[in-house]
């Protein structure tokens, strides 16, 4: 009876073990450059060099530093820190230094999503990145924060899959696009069609919905999905957001808004009526014109998003 | 432009997104929406020809010297006539 149950519990144990295993966390990246590595994609410009080129022109490539002339986004990361996270009592946070993944994950969630593969000594190094950047203009900080970014293995792989026990976790080797066969490269072995890769939701996961109550401390950056959702679709829209920032503009993975001379013409109709005329009051005679602005939005969510 | 709403409470307007968590007004242009807006304006005394300058600002954060674009512009030249009572 012994020797029974012995058996039984080494026959049980020895599956949990390799269970365990196999579903063990991925190691954490402990520096900028390990997580830059884990995600790693310059296997993908080796054979789609035209998307590669189109993507590095987009917001996506310096999703936290920002515009390349502005490092808008990198400010907004210090102002965060500064004038909130400070100057909240119950944060946490009293200085830089206090800063953990847990912190900027309310802003990372979209801008770096895969920081929830680091430890908190990446959120360090990210924070003294910003406060060089900030603070002393350093160049070396601006380029250390231009390697963080939403790139191919974002879209393709991480966040392809978002109704994971309709469809299961993202597998660690597949490539998610349109087509199914064998991929030929080292770590990506696979392509597997993702059943959301055309549809307005892959980008609903960031290009949110409004306040994200998943955080002790929720924020609110993008509402564009919301307004996509209840305003354009409301209204008879169909179009996705691939649709018209991908293929109708014709800018393929340089995705852009409104700075974009594309993007912003067909956001928009515009349209300027003026007339001159005099105008009686009854005891004077008054010139003046009268100036008609027409504005149409003919894009897929509000103008302006907030 | 939309007034988001700090913190969801009150009547004070959010700083960045660290802040914001609701709307006090949503004046942005929607989806399919066509807006108008008029402006009658008074020639000054002794002109008969003026130009008129329309520019479309997008300011996201809140003024033309921070970031602003230009969204569009468009031009007209209206003129009155001279004589006549």
């Amino acid at each position: 009876m012994r020797l029974k149950l012995i058996l039984f519990l080494f026959f049980i144990a020895l599956p949990l073990a390799v269970f365990a295993m196999q579903g063990g966390e991925r190691k954490k990246a402990n520096t900028i450059d390990e997580l830059v590595k884990m995600y790693d994609i310059s296997s993908c410009k080796v054979c789609h060099r035209d998307i590669y080129e189109q993507w590095e022109r987009s917001l996506h490539a310096r999703s936290i530093y920002g515009p390349e002339t502005t490092g808008r986004t990198a400010a907004t990361f210090w102002t965060t820190i500064t004038h909130g996270l400070m100057e909240w009592e119950h944060s946490g946070v009293k200085k830089p230094e206090d800063v953990r993944i847990e912190h900027l994950m309310p802003c990372a969630r979209c801008h770096l999503p895969q920081l929830e593969d680091a430890t908190d000594a990446v959120a360090q190094e990210i924070v003294r990145n910003i406060y060089a950047l900030v603070k002393e203009g350093d160049e070396n900080a601006a380029k250390t924060l231009q390697k963080l970014n939403i790139n191919c293995l974002i879209c393709h792989n991480r966040n392809a899959v978002i109704h994971k026990w309709v469809d299961g976790e993202p597998e660690p080797n597949v490539i998610y696009g349109t087509k199914k066969g064998a991929h030929p490269d080292a770590m990506f072995t696979a392509m597997k069609p993702s059943p959301i890769m055309g549809e307005a939701i892959l980008c609903g996961q960031c290009h949110g919905l409004g306040p994200m109550f998943e955080f002790d401390n929720p924020t609110q950056c993008a509402t564009l999905y919301g307004s996509y959702l209840w305003s354009y679709v409301a209204k008879g829209g169909s179009k996705t957001c691939q649709q018209c920032h991908m293929h109708k503009s014709g800018l393929g993975h340089n995705m852009q808004s409104y700075r974009s001379p594309e993007m912003a013409k067909m956001a928009l109709d515009f349209n300027v009526e003026a007339i001159a005329y005099y105008w009686r009051d009854g005891t004077r005679v008054i010139p003046q014109a009268t100036v008609e602005v027409k504005m149409k939005n003919k894009a897929g969510h509000v103008i302006p998003d907030g | 432009m939309p007034i988001p709403q700090q913190f969801g409470r009150g009547d004070r307007m959010g700083r960045g997104p660290y802040e914001k968590s609701g709307l006090i007004r949503e004046t942005s242009l929607h989806p399919h929406e066509t807006r108008t807006e008029r402006f009658d304006i008074i020639f000054p005394p002794n002109i008969f020809d003026m130009n008129v300058e329309v520019e479309l600002w997008y300011m996201p954060y809140g003024t033309k010297e921070v970031d602003g674009f230009l969204w569009n512009r468009a031009d007209k030249t209206l003129s009155v006539s001279k004589t006549g009572k």
